[in-house]
């Protein structure tokens, strides 16, 4: 090929993905390039702006209720991402399996992630209230397992946890949905190769079935991550007092007046630790 | 065919556009349907008397109004009227972005003795200048079980003394009965109630000064008070809506505005309130129509001093850079004044929304309520209730002087949770005191 064909395909090349650019430029650099710049501002309401440095962000670094918040979210993000990767796992794999209504099966099994959050979140809130819910009646009036009505989603001990419990319920499906995908088409003889090998089915499991699906756990794991870090509307939803990240973010930036110097400098540290986190899992782990 | 279609389509565009020359944004705070359909009303009605002029009727839920506004203003997109409580007023205010021209001449023309005095100084800015305009207001007391307290012999809870009293007596927790409702979740709510609490006992954030003295005795007197009082409210965090508790007898007494008496007095209002947040078939379920004849209400609680506390709704014009709308915001600001427009829009919900002229409450029109909820508890309890509101007190106003940055400690709900770590995470009443304090020294410094 010629020099000058070359130089000219590349100039189409550059033509054809201008389009693209641009609209990436606009509308995620541009965007996260004018947080940056707010969040070394106190910004009014009004639109008024005074540089105010570091400010923003050494309030916030000594805020204790940021590493709090840091914390919650630790255990927010182990607790879901490892729940809904091992819950959708063993879904999938049974779900592979043949027995009669399996197709019925399989479309149920999404029904949680299909429902619209504000309409579960409600349903579980009901079930657990303190005073009518069908959890403590249970639990209380009808075992009689205890006789003192805890608010499960109130009380800031058990809420963590009855979060995570939804966020597990309510997302799993995605995983399994990904997995199921990927086992269908994992090639039988393989299996049988296996089992000649003299391989039980918990060894077919770890040394077929695991490595086949190695890049979509990978997958599913990282798109989880992303997600929940930033998930907002089923934790605040169900549990407000329950302070992950975006939920301090809402807190600090957000009720009341907005605070947007203090909100673009959050939303900077929390886009370099996510930009951190999935480079060093993309390198590390998925040795892309 | 089609042509013609698209010129007619195309041709009325044009005219609406040409004849909606000018258009009044109106951002209210009550998102309910048919609250909304009543304003619509009122709207098309304006619309009707005032030509070329367009309002545009947009419901916008109170705790988002200001996230709203920062979005609005920042795209260019600001409204031109907004409706909403007395703590965002004067937040906006102090924000910049409230056209107080408006404001003054709708009082020059209406007359500034017609406004009840108390509220028209609380959206009044330190320099004299009014931030917004009352519209409606509701006073808060608690509502008890009349029946309840002359059975076990217990005094009107009145004074901490009687509250607590009754609070413990009430209270079976083995039999799912509560003796009182306070807010522990970290909103408004949970402010609302203590703030009566506190004022009784002569607490305040700020001094006629402007200096801020919240971090006193008093306040953590109140706070050790509230804490005793949390142990017999029901499980966990609560806020208002744990009021359906008291409508299926499961409770003795709550701290309410008067927004509940259209609640309490009629089946079908608290029927629906019931299904869509609770299960009506549990136990309890069903509606009391008792509940009106057995509760009582106390509006005034004393400690050091006698309480009442209650809280403003006001219509605020925002500055924009066009004259006609400017003016057209003015017109329709007049128009919501007038006594036929105000009594439609009080009786959307008739006790709790509550006129802040003179004269409107006795108005016959106005004590002719729809649904027959002024009737029902007699004009010598609406007096005593509406008589509360000559001398509301709240921490914004301190002798007559208003404190703007009250309204941004109530938008950064610090004084809920400074009450939720204290009740629900057991922090000590000192250690949360001091932290609010901190955090409101944080707000007024800026």
């Amino acid at each position: 090929m010629s020099s000058l064909l070359k130089k000219s395909e590349a100039k189409l090349g550059l033509k054809l993905v201008a389009p693209a650019v641009g609209i990436i430029a606009l509308l995620v650099i541009y965007p996260i390039a004018f947080n940056v710049y707010l969040s070394f501002f106190d910004v009014q309401l009004n639109g008024q702006k005074t540089f105010v440095g570091f400010e923003n962000y050494s309030n916030l670094l000594c805020n204790p209720r940021y590493y709090h918040s840091v914390g919650v979210s630790v255990v927010y993000l182990i607790g879901t991402v490892a729940g809904t990767t091992i819950l959708g796992l063993a879904a999938a794999i049974l779900m592979n399996q043949d027995f009669r209504l399996r197709n019925l099966a399989r479309g149920l099994i999404l029904l949680p992630y299909f429902a619209p959050v504000i309409s579960v979140v409600f349903g579980w809130q009901f079930i657990f209230d303190p005073v009518n819910g069908i959890y403590n009646h249970m639990v209380v009036d009808v075992l009689g397992l205890t006789d003192t009505r805890d608010n499960l989603i109130g009380n800031p001990d058990s809420a963590l946890f009855v979060v995570i419990v939804f966020d597990i319920w309510k997302h799993f499906p995605i995983a399994y949905l990904l997995f199921l995908a990927k086992l269908q088409s994992v090639p039988k003889d393989l299996y049988e190769a296996a089992a000649i090998d003299g391989q039980n089915a918990w060894g077919r499991f770890w040394h077929v079935t695991l490595p086949e699906l190695r890049f979509v756990i990978a997958t599913v794991v990282l798109l989880r991550v992303i997600w929940n870090l930033n998930r907002f509307e089923d934790v605040y939803l169900l549990a407000p007092n329950v302070e992950t990240l975006p939920i301090f973010t809402y807190y600090q930036a957000f009720a009341g007046l907005v605070d947007q110097g203090i909100a673009a400098a959050i939303s900077v540290i929390q886009l370099l630790v996510l930009v951190g986190l999935i480079w060093l899992y993309v390198r590390k782990v998925l040795k892309w | 065919m089609k042509n013609q279609t698209a010129l007619i389509v195309s041709s009325s565009l044009l005219f609406s556009q040409l004849a909606g020359a000018t258009t009044v944004e109106f951002w209210t705070a009550q998102t309910q349907t048919d609250r909304m359909q009543t304003i619509e009303l009122l709207a098309s009605t304006f619309e009707a008397l005032y030509d070329g002029v367009t309002v545009k009727v947009v419901p916008v839920d109170e705790n988002e109004m200001a996230t709203q506004m920062a979005a609005a203003v920042a795209a260019g997109t600001t409204p031109q009227l907004i409706e909403v409580n007395s703590e965002i007023i004067m937040a906006f205010g102090e924000e910049g972005i409230v056209n107080t021209k408006v404001h003054d001449s709708v009082v020059a023309d209406i007359g500034k003795e017609r406004f009840h005095k108390g509220a028209l100084t609380t959206l009044t800015s330190p320099d004299d200048q009014y931030y917004g305009l009352p519209y409606h207001g509701w006073i808060q007391g608690i509502w008890y079980r009349k029946d309840w307290f002359d059975e076990k012999g217990l005094a009107a809870p009145n004074s901490w003394e009687n509250i607590e009293t009754a609070a413990k007596m009430l209270t079976d927790k083995s039999n799912n009965q509560y003796g009182i409702l306070i807010g522990t979740k970290q909103d408004s709510y949970t402010e609302q109630v203590f703030t009566q609490l506190a004022l009784s006992n002569n607490a305040a954030e700020f001094d006629s000064k402007g200096s801020l003295v919240f971090n006193s005795p008093a306040t953590l007197e109140t706070i050790e008070f509230y804490k005793k009082l949390s142990e017999y409210n029901p499980p966990g965090p609560q806020n208002w809506r744990a009021r359906d508790y008291y409508l299926q007898g499961k409770m003795g007494m709550f701290f309410y505005s008067t927004y509940i008496m259209d609640d309490l007095a009629l089946a079908e209002v608290a029927k629906g309130s019931l299904t869509s947040e609770n299960f009506k078939e549990l136990s309890g379920g069903t509606f009391d129509p008792d509940l009106v004849k057995n509760t009582a209400f106390a509006p005034i609680i004393s400690h050091k001093s006698a309480a009442s506390y209650g809280t403003l709704s006001g219509l605020v014009a925002l500055k924009t850079s066009s004259m006609a709308q400017s003016d057209a915001t003015k017109d329709f600001i007049e128009f919501m004044y007038d006594p036929a427009s105000y009594i439609t829009f009080l009786h959307m919900a008739p006790g709790g929304m509550n006129p802040m002229l003179k004269g409107i409450a006795e108005d016959p029109a106005y004590l002719d309520d729809p649904n027959g909820v002024f009737k029902l508890y007699g004009a010598d309890k609406m007096k005593q209730i509406v008589s509360g509101f000559d001398d509301i007190r709240s921490f914004s106003v301190v002798e007559g002087m208003t404190f703007p940055e009250s309204g941004e400690i109530f938008a950064k709900s610090v004084i809920p949770r400074m009450l939720y770590s204290v009740t629900i995470e057991d922090e000590s009443p000192k250690k949360a005191l001091d932290a609010a304090e901190q955090e409101m020294k944080a707000i007024v410094a800026q």
